[in-house]
């Protein structure tokens, strides 16, 4: 584990959806062409380089850092969504960002911790299925 | 030898967040034109995007040079900056001397320059003190 903020869950079977991500945090759906994109895990965090460390492709970034390099980042890493918690306000060039790179994107009212919780119960243990999806 | 290489170079701005990561981006979007299997080239953009952070973060300036050739991908990240004085200090996770303000955007974990090693087959970082750093990654094609 690289950072406190950190933390990552593996989807047990990879049949959680970014749509059942979106209903699990009664989300916002800034960008998402697709809500039936498959999710191959969950990493929550506020560091990028902790991101970059943990999450492995297909994961979803859960964040309260609601910038432009948290785009950035899930292009980057190939990851499957951005969730902004904490109801924190998306600036209008972060949201035109996710839509030109195409990095799906969703506003979530829940805390980190809250939203994290969530998708834990949702997704399953990582114990259960390792690291998940090895990139 | 290096007759199929291909070379490209890409002007990095210290200080602008607002376009951080456009290169290393720019890079990825390349490497997928070329063909190139997609395990490597995402250890390829975030081994880019931590060296172009980092000259974002602390240099006035960098040049990002990528070279493709049919055994490896190379990016010489040279900056124009404070240098690193400890460099087996820098190199250790957690170790930042990021400020406030960096962490407010999400950086200063002190994982970067370890993540690079993780994801680079070679790395190679010479630094002076008051003149700059260059970041020499290598990922391996075969
Ligand atoms: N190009 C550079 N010029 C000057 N100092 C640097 C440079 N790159 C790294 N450093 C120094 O090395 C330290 C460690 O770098 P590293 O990338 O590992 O962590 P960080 O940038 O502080 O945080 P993170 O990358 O996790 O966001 C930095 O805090 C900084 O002091
Ligand atoms: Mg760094």
């Amino acid at each position: 584990m690289s950072g406190a903020a950190a933390a990552s869950a593996a989807a047990a079977a990879a049949e959680v959806t970014l749509g059942d991500v979106r209903a699990a945090l009664e989300a916002a759906t800034i960008w998402c062409p697709d809500p039936a994109v498959r999710v191959a895990g969950v990493v929550a965090a506020d560091l990028m380089s902790d991101v970059l460390v943990d999450a492995r492709p297909g994961f979803v970034l859960v964040t309260g850092l609601t910038t432009v390099q948290a785009i950035r980042t899930a292009a980057i890493a190939d990851l499957a969504a951005v969730v902004f918690v904490r109801g924190k306000a998306v600036p209008p060039e972060v949201a035109a960002l996710a839509r030109e790179m195409n990095v799906p994107a969703f506003a979530s009212p829940r805390s980190l911790f809250d939203a994290a919780g969530a998708l834990h119960a949702a997704i399953g243990h990582p114990a259960a299925a390792g690291r998940g999806l090895e990139g | 030898m290096t007759e199929s290489a291909f070379v490209h170079a890409y002007e990095v701005a210290g200080a602008d967040f607002v376009n951080a990561g456009r290169a290393s981006t720019a890079i990825k979007e390349t490497l997928k034109h070329m063909g190139l299997a997609p395990a490597l080239i995402r250890r390829v953009a975030i081994a880019a995007y931590e060296a172009e952070m980092n000259a974002v973060m602390y240099a006035t300036r960098a040049t990002m040079t990528l070279r493709v050739t049919p055994a490896a991908v190379t990016i010489d990240v040279r900056d124009e900056g404070p240098g690193i004085p400890d460099l087996a200090l820098a190199m250790q996770e957690g170790y930042s001397t990021a400020t406030a303000e960096m962490r407010e955007m999400g950086f200063g974990a002190g994982m970067g320059l370890p993540n690079i090693r993780r994801n680079t087959d070679a790395l190679d970082i010479a630094s002076q003190v008051g003149r700059g750093t260059t970041v020499m990654m290598t990922v391996r094609v075969s």
